[in-house]
């Protein structure tokens, strides 16, 4: 299966060199790249209005329910959703596969535009994760001198 | 699968509480949110359920923990919905899967559910291209309080009798009984699994 790779400082500034570009050419509020599984990789714009984390779970499980409807009409995939709001409004759209660009901007905003000048910011993105493959295909994270014999919780409860 | 962002010393891994309905998942959750207290930053516990709280799609709880080797390890725990006619819906949660604790109703009447649930989990990780023996699990016997709770040694019987016995955990979420036993035996399991790969990969 078919996996992010490592990803470095080279590969987290290219990322966000492409969505500050995206959100200077288009005024919109934030812009996020995650991972299809709900993991957020790096926001730009304004993050503190709203909780990004959770945003980036629920917009990956909202892409993934899209490709179910598009399936079972008899479609291979769409590769964006659009909400609308009143204030605000979100699309999400499909980068390679394995990582989403979320952008959320205000509804009186064409998504039409913003639409047109996501194309650089995604094959930026794109291209920068196939680098990043191809440095490292499979790396893991060396943890070999974690004492996993140590008996002290990761997580603990509160006492009564 | 899990992200390692070496630029932001991130590790995020992602654990799903799998088994039938009204086994208990969205508790262990709630316990987790409701009492865990050594963690460096919890998010809100997000619940997409009917109105009878039933979940409809997912629980969701961010949760961080302490630094690991420096890295920031950043948990994020899911639920599925239990109910038998949400299969598309557990397939969509499953993606990305690090980790997974099977929770099973203890009660006698429930084993054919449990049964079906694990069955069904299987199913759904190959349906992925996953194959259970490849991610770290751990199996919770939930609700042991009750009086029809049936013996562990015959949930072991039921659901652990593979060439490979997975770590087991006697429980009663809606009390916190066994919930934290079971989450850090988790981590403690995907930890393992990428030191052992780190180990293996890096030069």
């Amino acid at each position: 299966m078919f996996s992010l790779p490592q990803l470095f400082g080279e590969d987290i500034e290219e990322f966000n060199s492409a969505l500050d570009r995206l959100l200077s050419q288009t005024d919109a509020l934030a812009a996020m790249i995650i991972d299809v599984g709900g993991f957020l990789i790096t926001c730009r714009g304004e993050n503190s209005a709203f909780d990004a984390t959770t945003l980036a779970a629920l917009a990956a499980a909202s892409f993934s329910a899209t490709q179910q409807m598009a399936i079972t009409i008899g479609e291979s995939t769409f590769n964006s959703v659009y909400q609308q709001g009143e204030k605000f409004s979100l699309l999400l759209q499909d980068v390679n596969g394995q990582c989403l660009l979320v952008v959320i901007f205000k509804a009186d905003n064409s998504v039409g535009a913003l639409k047109y000048c996501s194309t650089d910011t995604i094959e930026r993105t794109k291209s920068q994760l196939g680098r990043a493959q191809e440095r490292h295909p499979s790396q893991g994270l060396d943890l070999s001198s974690l004492n996993l014999a140590d008996p002290s919780a990761v997580f603990k409860r509160k006492q009564e | 699968m899990a992200i390692i962002n070496q630029a932001t010393k991130e590790l995020q891994v992602k654990i799903v509480y799998y088994g039938p309905a009204k086994c208990g998942k969205t508790t262990n959750l709630e316990q987790v949110h409701g009492n865990v207290q050594n963690v460096k930053e919890k998010g809100k516990l997000v619940s997409l359920a009917t109105s009878s709280d039933r979940t409809l799609f997912f629980d969701f709880l961010p949760i961080e923990a302490m630094a690991i080797k420096g890295f920031k390890t950043k948990f994020q725990l899911y639920t599925v919905p239990g109910q038998v006619i949400y299969n598309t819906t557990r397939q969509l949660v499953l993606r990305g899967v690090d980790g997974i604790v099977f929770v099973a109703d203890s009660q006698y009447d429930k084993m054919s559910e449990n049964v079906e649930s694990f069955t069904n989990l299987e199913e759904n990780l190959k349906s992925q291209k996953l194959n259970l023996s490849d991610i770290p699990y751990v199996l919770q016997y939930n609700k042991r309080d009750l009086p029809n709770a049936a013996p562990v040694d015959y949930m072991e019987y039921v659901l652990n009798n593979r060439e490979l016995q997975v770590p087991s955990f006697a429980a009663s979420a809606s009390k916190c009984d066994g919930v934290f036993e079971t989450l850090n035996m988790i981590t403690r399991l995907l930890l393992n699994k990428f030191i052992n790969e780190g180990s293996r990969k890096t030069p």
